[in-house]
C-alpha cells in the first residue's frame, strides 16, 4: 500500500482537478432527462393519481366528493355497462381486422411494387391527417347519408339486405349502424396501420425473397414462410396502434352511430361531461385501461414476436 | 465422384446478353461449364460477372440467348423451378428461422418430410452440427458462411451457383473457406459456378476460369493457361503482374519472332504470341516478374545466350521475406518489375546498380499493340 501511494506523485495534485467536469459529465444524461420526466409527471403521472383517487370517491356534485374507498363502484360500473365494452371491443377488432386486411397489401405495395410512385402513395396515406379527425369524420356522414349514392349503389346491389340480415345495418340505412361506425373507426386509424406495416416490410431484405426462390419457394410459399413472418413486428405494432385507441374512441360512434351503437367511450365521455358522476366515470377508464392492458399483453405473448423486434 | 446420366450436368449459355435500358451488363456470351467443374468468373465489380450467374440462377431475365442445364432449356423457368441453387455474397439466411430450418429449407419446399437425417448430415459436412439450433445472427461470419453453403447443397443441385461467397471474410478466414469449399466441392462432384473479383482466389479455387471484363469474357481457360499465356493486355494485368513493353517486329526465324526494343533484340516464340505479325509492325511483349534474372553488369558476360536481355538500373528494392522485390528503370520501360528468390543475395544489387535483366525467350508473350497497355491494372492490389 506504501508504494501504491509513493509511485504516483506526479499525478496527484492534477487528478481532484480533473474529477468535477467528470462528475458533471456524469450526470448530463440525468439532465437532459429532466424535461421529459417533467412532462410524464405533470400530464400523466398526476392525472392518473389524481382519477384514481376520483374512481373511489363518494359524494354528489352539490355536496362534493370524498374518498371513500368506495370500490363497489368498479364492480356497479362494468355490471351497467358490460354491453358498451363488450361492443368497444368487438367493433374495435373488426376495424383492426379491416385495417390489417386493407393496410397489409397496400403497405407491401409500397414496399416493394411502388418504385417511384413510392413517395406519391405514402403522402396519399398521410394526407388526410392534415385536416381534423371531426371533419374527415363528419364527411362520412355524407357519403353514408340517407338515399346517397353509396347507400343506393349499395342497395341496388343488394348488399344492404345481406348486412341486414347479419344486424350490421337497420333496413335501408347505413348511417346510425354498427357498420358505419366500424367504417369510420377502419378509415380513421387505417394510417396507424400501413405505417408499422410498410417500415417492417421496407426492412426486410430483398435477397431473403431471392433466396426463398433459389430454395424452390414459389412465390405465394414466399409470402407464407418469409415475408409475413418477417413482417411480423409490424403486424404487432399496427393491429396494437389500430386497436388501442379505437376501442377508447367514441367520435365515430357519436357522429356516425346511433343510441345502439355506443362504445364505452361514448359512456365515459357522458358520465364525465354530462351526468357529471365522476367517480363511475374514472372507474370505467380504468376498468378500460386494465382490459386493454390484458388484452395486449396476452397478444404480444402469443404471437411471440418478442425476440423479432 | 457422382456422375449422373453423363452430360446432362453441364451448363449451356448460348448468346446470352442483358441490356439495362441503353448499358448493356453482358454481351452475347456463349459459355459452357461441364459438369462436375469447378468454374471461375473473374472480373473487377461491374464487370457482368454477377449478372451473369444471376441469369444462370433465374434471378435476371436475359434480353437474349439461352440458358441449358443439360438437355433442359431453363431460359423461361422462374428461379423455384430450377434445379440450380445460389450461394448468396450476404449469405441471406433467414433470420426468423434457426440454421436446421434455414438448412432445411429447399427439402421442405419440395415436399420431403423427413428432413431431420439429412440436415444433420449437411451440418456434419460443414461442421455445424452443435450449432442447430442457433438462429443466424448468433454465429460468426465464417459460420453463417458455412450454412449459406449447405442450405443450397442439400438440395444436391445440378449447379450450385457461388456469388462472391467468401467477400464478407477477413483474409485468413477467406483462406480457409477457399480450401473448404474446394474440398467440399471435390467431395460432392456437383458443378460450382464461382464468381470473384479476387485473382487469388480464383486461381486457387478453380479448374477453369474465365476472365471477365465490359461484359464480355476477354479470356477462358484453366488457371496456369491464363496466367503463363494471357492473350490481352486485360488478362495480362488482373491475374497477378505482368512487364508489357512496346516492341517491333524486326524478323523471324524458324518458329520464333525477333522484335526491336529500346535498340536491343527479343525473341518471342510465334505461338505465344496472340497478336498478328507483321515485319514492322507493333507488338506488346510481356514477361512476368518472377521468370526475370537479374545480374550484376559486371558480370553480364556469364548471361548464357539465347536469352532476351535488357539492361537498366535499380530503381528501388524491397524485402519481402521469400523474395525480393526489385522496380528496374530499364530503356524499354520505366518501372520494370522484378521478383527473385532469396537463394543467393547478390549484395551489389542495391539501387542505383547498373543491372541486365534476362529471361527465356520461352516465358515471353505476346499481345496486340492496339489494346490499353494499363488495362486491367487494380488500384487496391492487396485484395
Amino acid at each position: 500500500m506504501a508504494t501504491l501511494t509513493e509511485a504516483p506523485p506526479p499525478l496527484s495534485p492534477t487528478a481532484p482537478t480533473q474529477k468535477p467536469p467528470r462528475k458533471r459529465g456524469r450526470l448530463t444524461p440525468y439532465w437532459l432527462l429532466l424535461p421529459g420526466l417533467l412532462w410524464l409527471v405533470v400530464f400523466f403521472a398526476l392525472p392518473m393519481i389524481y382519477q384514481a383517487s376520483t374512481s373511489v370517491q363518494t359524494g354528489s356534485l352539490e355536496q362534493g366528493y370524498k374518498v371513500t374507498w368506495h370500490l363497489a363502484t368498479y364492480w356497479d360500473a362494468l355490471s351497467a355497462y358490460w354491453p358498451q365494452f363488450l361492443r368497444s371491443v368487438l367493433y374495435a377488432g373488426a376495424a383492426t381486422v379491416l385495417c390489417l386486411a386493407l393496410g397489409y397489401p397496400l403497405a407491401y405495395l409500397i414496399a416493394f411494387r411502388a418504385g417511384r410512385w413510392r413517395n406519391l402513395i405514402m403522402i396519399l396515406v398521410i394526407a388526410p391527417f392534415f385536416t381534423s379527425f371531426l371533419i374527415r369524420t363528419l364527411a362520412w356522414k355524407t357519403i353514408l347519408a340517407d338515399g346517397g349514392p353509396v347507400v343506393g349503389a349499395l342497395n341496388t346491389l343488394h348488399v344492404l339486405d345481406v348486412t341486414s340480415w347479419l344486424g350490421w345495418t337497420a333496413g335501408d340505412r347505413v348511417l346510425a349502424t354498427p357498420l358505419a361506425v366500424v367504417c369510420g373507426l377502419t378509415y380513421n386509424f387505417l394510417p396507424f396501420m400501413i405505417l408499422p406495416l410498410y417500415s417492417s416490410l421496407e426492412r426486410i431484405d430483398g435477397r431473403l425473397h431471392e433466396a426463398a426462390g433459389d430454395l424452390y419457394a414459389r412465390p405465394s410459399t414466399v409470402f407464407r414462410k418469409v415475408t409475413f413472418p418477417l413482417s411480423m413486428p409490424g403486424v404487432v405494432s399496427g393491429t396494437l396502434l389500430t386497436f388501442i385507441p379505437a376501442s377508447g374512441d367514441y367520435v365515430n360512434a357519436e357522429l356516425l352511430g346511433s343510441t345502439d351503437t355506443r362504445m364505452i367511450g361514448n359512456v365515459i365521455q357522458t358520465q364525465f361531461l354530462r351526468v357529471l358522476d365522476y367517480p363511475t366515470a374514472a372507474a370505467l377508464s380504468f376498468i378500460l385501461m386494465a382490459a386493454i392492458l390484458f388484452m395486449v399483453t396476452f397478444y404480444i405473448r402469443r404471437s411471440g414476436t418478442e425476440d423479432l423486434v | 465422384m457422382k456422375t449422373n446420366d453423363s452430360g446432362s450436368g453441364d451448363v449451356r449459355l448460348t448468346g446470352i446478353s442483358k441490356t439495362y435500358g441503353s448499358f448493356t451488363a453482358v454481351h452475347p456470351l456463349d459459355l459452357t461449364v461441364p459438369q462436375g467443374s469447378f468454374f471461375a468468373l473473374l472480373g473487377a465489380s461491374g464487370c457482368g460477372k454477377t449478372t451473369t450467374l444471376r441469369m444462370i440462377a433465374g434471378l435476371e431475365e436475359p434480353s437474349s440467348g439461352t440458358v441449358h442445364l443439360g438437355d433442359l432449356d431453363v431460359t423461361a423457368l422462374p428461379p423455384y423451378k430450377r434445379p440450380v441453387n445460389t450461394v448468396f455474397q450476404s449469405y441471406a439466411l433467414f433470420p426468423h428461422l434457426d440454421i436446421f430450418e434455414n438448412v432445411a429449407f429447399g427439402l421442405r419446399r419440395r415436399g420431403i418430410k423427413s428432413v431431420k437425417k439429412q440436415v444433420e448430415d449437411m451440418l456434419e459436412l460443414v461442421q455445424l452440427g452443435e450449432q442447430a439450433r442457433k438462429k443466424p445472427h448468433q454465429l460468426s461470419g465464417g459460420q453463417q458462411q458455412r450454412v449459406a453453403v449447405a442450405r443450397a447443397l442439400i438440395n444436391h443441385p445440378k449447379v450450385l451457383l457461388l456469388d462472391e461467397p467468401l467477400g464478407a471474410l477477413d483474409l485468413k478466414l477467406r483462406r480457409q473457406m477457399q480450401l473448404e469449399l474446394k474440398r467440399i466441392q471435390t467431395e460432392v462432384g456437383i458443378t460450382f459456378v464461382h464468381v470473384t473479383h479476387d485473382q487469388e482466389e480464383a486461381m486457387t479455387m478453380a479448374d477453369t476460369v474465365a476472365v471477365m471484363n465490359a461484359g464480355r469474357v476477354e479470356q477462358l481457360g484453366s488457371p496456369a493457361d491464363l496466367y503463363e499465356n494471357p492473350h490481352t493486355t486485360f488478362v495480362a494485368n488482373f491475374l497477378g503482374t505482368s512487364n508489357l513493353i512496346e516492341a517491333e517486329v524486326d524478323s523471324r526465324s524458324g518458329g520464333d519472332i525477333v522484335l526491336k526494343a529500346g535498340g536491343g533484340k527479343l525473341v518471342l516464340p510465334e505461338a505465344r504470341c496472340s497478336a498478328p505479325t507483321t515485319t514492322g509492325g507493333k507488338v506488346l511483349v510481356g514477361v512476368r516478374p518472377e521468370k526475370i534474372s537479374l545480374s550484376h553488369a559486371d558480370d553480364a558476360g556469364e548471361i548464357p545466350e539465347g536469352r532476351n536481355r535488357i539492361t537498366g538500373k535499380i530503381a528501388d528494392s524491397s524485402f519481402i521475406g521469400v523474395s525480393t522485390q526489385y522496380v528496374i528503370d530499364s530503356s524499354v520501360c520505366p518501372e520494370f518489375e522484378v521478383y527473385a528468390q532469396n537463394i543467393d543475395r547478390d549484395a551489389r544489387l542495391v539501387p542505383g546498380a547498373d543491372v541486365v535483366l534476362h529471361w527465356s525467350p520461352a516465358h515471353t508473350f505476346g499481345l496486340d499493340a492496339a489494346q490499353d497497355i494499363d488495362a486491367g491494372i487494380q488500384e487496391e492490389t492487396a485484395v
